[in-house]
């Protein structure tokens, strides 16, 4: 086993005076952009796990005081928390599924060729370039109980109307269908581009066999998408974990909490109420689920086709 | 290559001679001036050029001292802002704080109490501080008895209501809060209805939650009670349930972005309920569609009940004693009759003191809100000065969407408010 090991094991080379200049010069050319990264991103990040083990005072730090696990303890105990994670998953699972549902099914329709097809393309992913707090602004108006498009709409067809960001039941769905009409196109570019690697032959011979379809769909193309739905599904699962601008913009957490996500108990905590170990805490397990998918998707990512 | 080095030995020298005689200029400088630092956050509409005038005038009659305005765009970036600074040792000489900043800063040992200043050498008079309104002049105390607080740009609630709609409804504007629940139902009909109101959320309370508090100390009614919340009171309740009673009849409205103001503007609604400083975006709202008219808040068993609004001005500790002295001068100067009297007719603000209104009776007399709303600020009750009060009035908004928003009872909510809000007052 070990001999055939090595003898298709490639011989290990000790790099030469050239490969360890050349490795001196590559550090030396990344050394300006490491150095930001470790005063901007590592450091604070370290900092960040230095602040949660304390009852930090951000006014006057000689007045903060060690409490070692103290803030987990109480994160752990702390129903708010719970109550953002419940948020969370509730915003991450819909953004998630209808980012992959809509995003398959759109790229599926846009795939083939056609100025029409080019043209709704562009209608779904002009969205994504759009910024988030002035897109969130007309939403909040389009929303809005009194004057809004929406429940105009609604009073024209003689339905009840609702205060979409005002009610507990309707905040979130409202906030989750302004991220899908921000987010889909990324996921639909994804999705088409995982649609022109498929193989075109595959799909002919099944048609020839006389697959409908959606047999075609289901039984050629989406295994062949596994890759790229895996990849969209872990990007968008990040992604809405770090949601922040548009619960900030149109909800700002509320009604009742109702669309405070992790993400924004975490502004609340440090930057509303100045608990600001607390907050660390909090971050360093956001921190935590996030490192936690990124690894999956490096995984998944490296694995072959 | 030798000619380049012959270049760079005189080179350095010049360079040195440069930055020596720059040092020394500066030198020169510091020691017949003192610059101080104002971060602030008038920077839009006619508050800028209005500061920027004041603050210009101060220097041509102080040519020891230099103002430095640090502008931000609100106040939610100049709170993050004077936190990153006082956290990073550099805050400026002074600052715009509201009451639970400063009682924040003052825990920190960040700011230093002005009594020293006030009643000093160069301190004011007992005429000039009488003259102060009370509901200012109290509000520039925190707990401790001590005053860490000097008045800047002052404001309270007024009733801006379509005078067009109620006359032809034949009514008068109301002026208890009895009479107001009768008119607000009158005028609720054919599609239109009496007010629109934000209720605020929990990290950011908004108008409705100061109307909210005015209306339970009209009621009778009190915020905090010995340094503890009091949000459960029987007025409280009563409040709320007079709120709640508005949306039932559809006479009050929830919305978010200043709703008052859309609502007035578009002819829909009769009343906005809003502050003084509001003025001149209500104007732009309405139009000139229809005669818009201002009123004081309505009255309760304890009176008008208002909620003051606007900051005060902080000093810093770690300004050195010619700073703060100059930022003292500079400060009593903004509070002076004429100061305040011009920044109100600039702005919309009010002027901090009574001495202000014979200055401004040319204004007034175009302008009547501005009389009514200022008389209004000698019983306004400022934001409790406790760090604890910013997460309990975010509770309030918390108590008000449960029950207006989502149909809560009012004595849970604010039972569920009240004891946040202690844990908050008590460390937790």
């Amino acid at each position: 086993m070990s001999l055939v090991g090595a003898a298709t094991r490639p011989p290990r080379r000790r790099p030469g005076r050239l490969g360890i200049r050349n490795g001196r010069f590559a550090l030396a050319y990344l050394s300006p952009a490491l150095l930001i990264f470790l005063v901007f991103t590592i450091g604070p990040a370290f900092f960040v796990l230095y602040i949660s083990v304390f009852d930090w005072n951000l006014l006057n730090t000689s007045m903060s005081h060690f409490v070692g696990a103290g803030n987990y303890r109480k994160l752990a105990g702390s129903s708010d928390f719970w109550k953002s994670i419940e948020e969370s998953a509730y915003f991450v699972g819909a953004t998630v599924a209808g980012s992959t549902i809509f995003g398959l099914g759109i790229a599926l329709l846009l795939s083939s060729r056609g100025l029409v097809r080019r043209i709704v393309r562009l209608a779904v992913l002009t969205p994504y370039f759009t910024p988030l707090v002035a897109t969130s602004i007309v939403w909040v108006w389009i929303f809005n109980p009194q004057f809004g498009l929406l429940d105009s709409l609604l009073r024209l067809l003689h339905i009840s109307t609702v205060g979409w960001l005002q009610s507990t039941t309707w905040a979130m769905p409202a906030l989750i269908v302004y991220t899908l009409w921000h987010d889909l196109g990324f996921t639909v570019i994804i999705f088409l581009a995982g649609l022109a690697t498929v193989s075109p032959e595959l799909r002919e011979a099944a048609r020839v066999d006389g697959a409908r379809y959606w047999h075609e769909v289901r039984d050629v193309v989406l295994p062949q998408l596994t890759q790229t739905t895996l990849f969209v599904i872990v990007i968008t699962t990040i992604g809405s974990l770090q949601a922040f601008t548009q619960i900030y913009t149109m909800t700002q957490g509320g009604p009742l909490s109702a669309t405070t996500t992790t993400g924004y108990l975490l502004y609340e905590e440090s930057f509303v109420f100045y608990h600001t170990g607390f907050g660390a805490a909090i971050a360093v397990v956001l921190f935590l689920v996030i490192a936690l998918f990124t690894l999956l998707q490096l995984r998944l990512t490296r694995r072959p086709a | 290559m030798h000619r380049h080095r012959a270049l760079v030995l005189p080179g350095l020298v010049v360079a040195a001679a440069v930055v020596t005689l720059a040092a020394y200029g500066s030198t020169t400088k510091r020691d017949s001036t003192v610059t101080i630092t104002f971060m602030e956050a008038m920077s839009s509409g006619k508050q800028k050029p209005a500061l920027d005038l004041l603050t210009s005038r101060f220097e041509r009659a102080n040519p020891g001292i230099t103002v430095n305005l640090i502008a931000e765009p609100n106040y939610g970036v100049l709170q993050q802002k004077e936190q990153a600074s006082i956290a990073a040792g550099a805050p400026p000489t002074i600052a715009q704080a509201y009451e639970n900043w400063a009682a924040g800063y003052a825990d920190a040992q960040a700011i230093i109490p002005l009594d020293g200043y006030v009643h000093g050498k160069s301190g004011i008079t007992a005429a000039e501080q009488s003259a102060f309104w009370k509901g200012v002049w109290k509000d520039l105390y925190l707990p401790d008895g001590k005053i860490w607080m000097w008045p800047f740009n002052k404001s309270d609630y007024v009733v801006y209501y379509n005078a067009d709609m109620l006359q032809k409804a034949g009514l008068a504007m109301p002026k208890t809060w009895v009479q107001y629940a009768t008119v607000a139902k009158q005028l609720t009909k054919n599609g239109n209805w009496a007010e629109s109101m934000d209720t605020g959320t929990l990290s950011a309370p908004a108008n409705g939650t100061y109307v909210y508090l005015s209306i339970v100390r009209a009621f009778g009614g009190t915020w905090v009670a010995n340094g503890k919340p009091t949000l459960d009171t029987t007025a409280g309740i009563k409040a709320l349930g007079y709120l709640a009673d508005l949306k039932k009849a559809g006479a009050l409205q929830i919305g978010t972005n200043y709703p008052g103001q859309t609502a007035l503007g578009a002819g829909r609604s009769a009343f906005d309920l809003s502050t003084v400083a509001g003025y001149p975006y209500v104007l732009g709202a309405v139009g000139g569609k229809f005669s818009m008219k201002v009123a004081p808040m309505p009255s309760g068993r304890n009176g008008q009940g208002n909620s003051l609004q606007g900051t005060n001005i902080v000093i810093f500790s770690k300004s050195s004693t010619a700073e703060r002295a100059a930022a003292w001068e500079y400060m009593k100067f903004l509070s002076e009759p004429r100061q305040t009297a011009y920044w109100a007719e600039a702005t919309g603000y009010l002027p901090v003191t009574r001495a202000a209104l014979p200055i401004m009776k040319g204004y007034i007399a175009t302008h009547p809100y501005q009389q009514i709303a200022a008389q209004s600020l000698q019983t306004a009750g400022g934001s409790p000065p406790y760090a604890w009060w910013t997460t309990a009035v975010g509770q309030v908004a918390q108590a008000m969407q449960a029950v207006l928003d989502n149909g809560g009872d009012p004595a849970h909510a604010l039972a569920t408010a009240q004891q946040k809000a202690l844990a908050a007052a008590n460390g937790g």
